[in-house]
């Protein structure tokens, strides 16, 4: 059996008046098992071309509804270098597409996904880089 | 400036060969460089099952930057909380697992709530924000 692990570290020395320093680590395992993921999209870089929610040219589909079994894990990191060069998740499932997530330059997120909800990505600024991978167990 | 970095780190034997993606950021104020997030709301809470929480009750100042860090402390494997925001599914974290958002909390629209499932799921969450509307009693 694979084993995956996510691990985050949050840290400040200046923010509270003792130092933050927050590190925990998950083993990414398939739902309500002990049994590890299997599957990987790989990690992918591609290029946003697009500024607008719902003009399907120029998106990035991240996911795809059902693609996996519920719960995949998506990571996400926006490569833009100046602030304020936005990337915008939304779910483009649900009746209006509600937005779910902004990055700004340099922002990662990791996110337990639902699953069942497709997600694609627009940005402020054309063209925006960004990386991104699903993790999970294929269907 | 208070300087918050988040750093994660993504590690398998999944592939042929081993897998290993690191990325950092420092939390910063909407659009610069040069001003780090400087406020925190970090709580451990416990939440019996079918109840839903507010894990943000405070609204962040509009078109501000948020980091939102949930960790599901639960051991058994199949507790899990449902995460939404504005009442749409964004996921589910079951015992171990955690997230990181970074997101504009800003309006009523940017609302999470979270539901306990399986049992009773003790919770630790920090919100990193730059300003909130407070509520007037």
């Amino acid at each position: 059996m694979a084993t995956t692990t996510a691990t985050i570290t949050l840290s400040s020395a200046d923010l509270l008046s003792d130092e933050l320093a927050l590190t925990t680590t998950s083993t990414l395992t398939q739902t309500g098992t002990g049994t590890g993921i299997e599957h990987t999209t790989g990690l992918a870089m591609k290029t946003i071309t697009s500024t607008a929610k719902g003009t399907t040219s120029g998106q990035v589909v991240l996911y795809t509804a059902d693609d996996f079994a519920a719960i995949p894990y998506l990571y996400v990191k926006n490569l833009a270098t100046t602030a304020g060069h936005k990337i915008f998740i939304y779910d483009d499932t649900t009746s209006g597409d509600p937005l779910q997530f902004q990055l700004d330059a340099g922002d990662f997120g990791f996110i337990p996904m639902h699953g069942d909800k497709t997600y694609a990505a627009y940005a402020s600024n054309n063209p925006t880089k960004m990386e991104f991978m699903v993790l999970g167990k294929d269907q | 400036m208070a300087t918050t970095t988040a750093a994660v780190t993504l590690t398998s034997d999944l592939l042929s060969d081993a897998m290993s993606v690191n990325a950092s950021t420092t939390c910063m104020k909407a659009g610069t460089t040069a001003d780090g997030l400087d406020q925190l709301e970090y709580a451990v809470v416990e939440i019996p099952t079918g109840d839903e929480y507010d894990l943000i009750c405070s609204t962040p100042t509009a078109s501000k930057a948020s980091k939102l860090y949930v960790k599901n402390h639960a051991i058994d494997e199949t507790y899990f909380v449902a995460i939404t925001q504005n009442a749409q599914a964004i996921g589910r974290l079951y015992g171990g697992d955690w997230m990181f958002i970074p997101a504009d909390f800003h309006d009523a629209a940017g609302d999470i709530a979270i539901t306990s499932n399986g049992g009773t799921n003790k919770i630790e969450y920090a919100l990193f924000h730059e300003g909130t509307a407070l509520t007037t009693t």
